[in-house]
């Protein structure tokens, strides 16, 4: 009988020294449900082959991602190693010690050349200009457009529109010729629309879309260094940015005041809309003939620029940041340092990541791989970015309070609308004392 | 009015002796329920009330900073919320009603003899067995002006039913009454059933107009399980989130739980939204007090 | 005069029918269709005018079970043939599976959230019922001071937004540990129920005759006895009916199983609408989701169908 409990003993003994070795060898990423968790998963299991440690994606849908990754931050859990969270979550993240700090990690590796420079300061850097690093850029990803060949390249369309507006008709290098190819392409009575743009406003949706109008307007949101808003935020710029942003919106196909990234690939696929504003991340699906039956025709073109010349997008995209309450904080920092190889960011290029590694980026192999390829590159040297600080969300709300009226029911002026926003900006960081720093 | 206590057992008898006392059994019945509630309700409760008068943010570690009032302040003086509200309560009626009126008239409908009314009864409560965020993911699709069915089935061409600020609203509470009306068929069906016949010959007796048995008869017997009803969808439609806020984004359809719900996931303004959620709280406790009172006016009669 | 009377409501009763005919088509149009998509080629889905006759597939099914990915590469010829039906079926999607590192196929969330939606309503439907049944008999049978206002307490406990005391349910879970438990959310669920079931349980029990117990306990039965061999038979009706209201929604519930769950305990809701992965939202498997979903409780509630009519019928109007 006793030799009976000692060995049960001993088994158990053995089995836990087993389930907890088994534990260090586990790691966990946390991020959203959609087809770049998928890559990732495929990636990461190259790392289990190469060092035995089992790295799983975690995932939960777009639409809680926030509200799950703070809720799980704020228990301290140690369930998630790491997590793929965005840009706009660095200051809130970082303040509150929810991230390791990753300064070092990143000046031993040099990532701030290795990375695209757009990326790091993004994607990584918090507060603006610190100098210091939270994340490691991983998924990278902008705002771009897509837009209907066949409809394009029909010479009859072709000839028209030469005759209608004096030049040729080709993906828009401009604001103002994206409008009149938008407005030539706008026929309800043949069920064919102009343009599809971001309008949802229960998050970030609307905001991303009016910001790669102002941004290439040459406009800014604010001063993200001294929170200075009144009159960057309101300037002739942002309002002529508005203005075409609510213009666009004449062009786009009916019922068009709730949408994001999936209404908006939809006006692809569907045949409703001439161009579609998108992520990147979302174009796979477009190429996709069992998802998109126009694939073959679907082509792709980065933001276009504004009257004064500047080019810029909305910056999407994540970077990797390791939790501090995790338990495997050593695990993690060695797979970050696998993961920032050049080898593995060409590898999670092939798979389908967005890799923002600059020299991945800049080889031919990487611009032609996909038809949108040479677009992403192209943009993601020129992205931009909305505020990171911890009060990110209530100034996106206040945004989007004071535009969707304007740009979808024209109430009142872009000027207006833009005036109220700069005073409710101000109020907002008077509140969290941000003036005296 | 209330029900009365029973005749006591006799103490002496042999059952008595036998079993637990009427005081233990009373206790072991009720103080569990309310123990429980009071633990997984209360404390909550408390601790949200505890915030609400703080700044406290749940996304950081900060510690909370006691603020008095502040919070209700800015909330009763925030001109968005109080359109919120406007359109809470517009929603709440337009809703109630129309599921009040569908409810009912379709029980009335069935309270015949027809033909397979056990299937047809079940078949119809359909609706409310799915989750509030497929109907309005389902629902969102229907609308749709390009490719939804309604436009279509309706002949109503390219009509934008969820992004026209006037329309809005009430196509969520369509959907909403699409949704509910079978509960109230459900529970009125029951009252119906449960008016006794021999009224209805008597008032036919007395060549009682329909206008009459109607008013006389059958509503006053079936209200106070309709009031039951209308309290549960009061409630829950003052609540109503997932729904609305897959649906539509206007301003104009804003319910006051999608801006409570972005004050506290999105802003995780911890503290200001607790301080909300007490003043909604306080606001349907007032509604259903007079409901409560009104239906138990209703039951004694 | 009554022949008259008669004609005239033979007509009535055949126009009843028509309407609720006319309304159950209604009603049964969005269902339908939701239905009819599950088993829709994928470039079916949201044809207009709408695809009435197609040859149903099984495919949603298939990738409803299955964690996907877009293919980036088309398989080859020889990968193709090798594959088992149900990979083809993805691969035909334009898709292929998502496989872990040792190579084996991974589920999707669906199958294993779908059975914690079974464990976590039907328990907490249980317990709910159970419990409200026992706190109506109390409230109903016995004296209590202040009963109009312990009651109305109860009632309370359903009026806050869940959306407020899910930080601080969230917090206290942390610190019992019941974050991520079948347990914790069935306790959730429970306590949303009692209230409803209390009250329900409470118009049922009030309106069985005190004399049948009382008969019962001049015989000699103890109070116990007496409750659970003549009262709770004869609330079995009002007890079916609540049960089908309190699985409805533990069934049903999203917000708090969002936040309160990882990994282990998570339930279908959440799950279904998020099949937007890549961008493109795959209505066929929504649509799956969202049937096979529907399936037990329309099978709970189509049994309890009678129960479900007397039941409501029973507890409605107090003599």
């Amino acid at each position: 009988m006793r030799i009976r409990v000692a060995g049960l003993v001993a088994g158990l003994a053995a089995s836990l020294a087993y389930s907890t070795s088994a534990f260090a060898q586990e790691l966990t990423i946390f991020w959203a449900e959609w087809d770049p968790a998928n890559y990732l998963q495929e990636l990461v299991n190259e790392y289990e082959a190469e060092t035995g440690v089992k790295v799983t994606v975690e995932t939960t849908p777009w639409q809680d991602f926030q509200t799950k990754a703070f809720t799980e931050f704020n228990a301290q859990g140690s369930a998630y190693d790491m997590v793929v969270g965005d840009s706009q979550w660095l200051g809130a993240a970082s303040e509150a010690g929810h991230y390791v700090d990753l300064t070092e990690f990143f000046n031993k590796h040099n990532l701030g050349e290795v990375m695209a420079p757009a990326t790091v300061k993004y994607y990584a850097e918090y507060p603006s200009g610190s100098g210091k690093f939270w994340a490691i850029p991983a998924e990278g990803d902008a705002v771009g457009w897509s837009y209907r060949k066949d409809w394009f390249e029909d010479p009859k369309e072709m000839e028209a529109f030469k005759a209608k507006y004096g030049y040729d008709l080709a993906p828009p290098k401009t604001w103002a010729e994206m409008r009149d190819i938008a407005e030539f392409f706008h026929r309800p009575d043949q069920n064919r629309y102009g343009i599809a743009i971001y309008t949802d406003n229960s998050y970030d949706g609307l905001v991303m879309g009016v910001e790669n109008a102002i941004f290439s307007y040459g406009g800014e949101l604010g001063d993200y260094a001294t929170y200075e808003v009144d009159g960057i935020i309101n300037s002739e710029e942002n309002v002529k940015a508005l203005e075409m942003y609510r213009e666009l919106y004449g062009f786009t196909p009916p019922g068009w005041a709730k949408t994001f990234f999936v209404e908006n690939n939809q006006a692809i696929t569907e045949n409703l809309a001439a161009m579609s504003m998108n992520y990147f991340a979302f174009f796979p699906a477009l190429v996709n003939e069992a998802s998109n039956p126009n694939a073959k025709s679907t082509g792709f073109f980065a933001n276009p620029a504004g009257p004064g010349g500047a080019q810029f997008a909305a910056l999407g995209g994540q970077g990797i940041s390791v939790i501090s309450y995790s338990e495997n904080q050593e695990e993690a920092m060695k797979f970050l340092e696998w993961f920032i190889k050049d080898e593995t960011q060409k590898r999670w290029a092939e798979l389908g990541g967005y890799t923002a590694s600059a020299k991945v980026l800049e080889s031919p192999e990487f611009q032609n791989a996909t038809p949108y390829n040479k677009a992403f590159y192209e943009t993601m040297f020129k992205v931009k970015d909305f505020w990171a600080t911890p009060e990110y969300a209530e100034l996106l709300i206040q945004m989007n309070q004071r535009s969707y009226p304007y740009v979808t029911a024209g109430e009142g002026s872009a000027k207006e609308a833009l005036d109220a926003l700069a005073a409710d900006w101000k109020a907002t960081f008077e509140k969290y004392d941000r003036y005296k720093q | 009015m209330a029900t009365l206590a029973m005749t006591t057992l006799d103490p002496q008898s042999r059952a008595a002796r036998r079993g637990w006392s009427d005081l233990t059994i009373r206790n072991a019945f009720i103080i569990p329920t309310i123990v429980f509630l009071i633990v997984f309700n209360i404390f909550p409760l408390l601790y949200s009330l505890g915030y609400s008068f703080t700044d406290f943010r749940a996304s950081t570690n900060a510690p909370a900073n006691f603020v008095g009032l502040a919070n209700y302040r800015a909330l009763l003086n925030d001109p968005f919320i109080w359109s919120n509200f406007a359109i809470t309560a517009k929603y709440v009626i337009v809703s109630v009603t129309g599921q009040v009126v569908v409810g009912f008239g379709v029980a009335m409908l069935l309270n015949r003899t027809i033909p397979f009314k056990g299937l047809i009864t079940t078949l119809l409560l359909l609706p409310m067995m799915l989750s509030m965020a497929v109907v309005g993911l389902f629902w969102k699709l229907l609308y749709d002006p390009s490719f939804g069915i309604i436009n279509y089935a309706l002949g109503l061409g390219r009509f934008e039913w969820l992004s026209d600020p006037d329309m809005a609203l009430y196509a969520v509470a369509i959907t909403d009454i699409w949704m509910w009306s079978p509960f109230v068929m459900l529970l009125s069906l029951a009252g119906l059933s449960a008016v006794p016949k021999h009224l209805y010959e008597a008032a036919a007796i007395d060549r009682a107009g329909t206008f009459y048995t109607f008013f006389r008869i059958t509503l006053p017997l079936v209200a106070p399980i309709l009031m039951i009803a209308i309290i549960f969808r009061t409630m829950e439609a003052f609540k109503t989130f997932d729904l609305a806020f897959i649906l539509t984004s206007q301003p104009s359809a804003e319910l006051i739980s999608i801006r409570l719900y972005k004050m506290a996931f999105q802003e995780w303004q911890t503290g200001m939204s607790s301080a909300l959620a007490y003043i909604m709280l306080i606001m349907v406790v007032g509604i259903t007090n007079i409901y409560v009172k009104y239906l138990n006016k209703v039951k004694e009669r | 005069m009554a022949a008259v009377k008669t004609t005239s409501e033979v007509t009535l009763n055949r126009l009843a029918v028509v309407a609720v005919l006319i309304i159950t088509i209604i009603f049964l149009a969005p269902i339908y269709w939701i239905t009819a998509t599950a088993f829709k080629p994928r470039n079916l889905a949201t044809t207009i005018p709408p695809t009435v006759v197609f040859e149903p597939e099984i495919s949603p099914f298939v990738k409803l079970f299955l964690r996907r990915s877009q293919l980036r590469e088309q398989p080859t010829a020889e990968e193709y043939a090798e594959a088992p039906w149900w990979e083809r079926l993805v691969f035909d999607g334009g898709e292929k599976i998502v496989r872990d590192g040792k190579g084996n196929v991974q589920l999707s969330g669906y199958p294993s959230r779908f059975m914690n939606s079974l464990i976590v309503a039907i328990s907490s439907t249980v317990l709910a019922v159970g419990m409200g049944t026992l706190t109506a008999y109390g409230f109903s049978r016995f004296k209590v001071a202040g009963e109009q206002d312990w009651l109305f307490f109860i009632l309370s406990t359903r009026m806050l937004p869940p959306v407020v005391v899910a930080i601080p349910m969230f917090l206290m879970y942390r610190w019992f540990g019941l974050n991520d438990t079948h347990l914790g959310l069935i306790i959730l669920y429970t306590a949303f129920n009692l209230s409803f079931s209390v009250w329900l349980m409470k118009g049922f029990i009030d309106e069985i005759p005190k004399e049948y117990e009382e008969a019962a306990l001049v015989d000699g039965y103890t109070r116990m006895e007496a409750f659970f061999k003549i009262v709770l038979p004869e609330a079995a009706t009002g007890i079916a009916a609540t049960a089908v209201f309190c699985f409805l929604i533990a069934w049903n519930e999203y917000a708090f199983a969002l936040i309160m769950t990882r990994r282990d305990a998570q339930t279908a809701p959440p799950f279904i609408p998020s099949q937007v992965g890549s961008g493109l939202p795959d209505w066929t498997v929504i649509a799956a989701g969202t049937f096979l979903f529907l399936i037990p409780v329309a099978i709970f509630t189509f049994l309890l169908r009678n129960h479900l009519l007397r039941g409501m019928s029973f507890g409605a109007i107090r003599k």
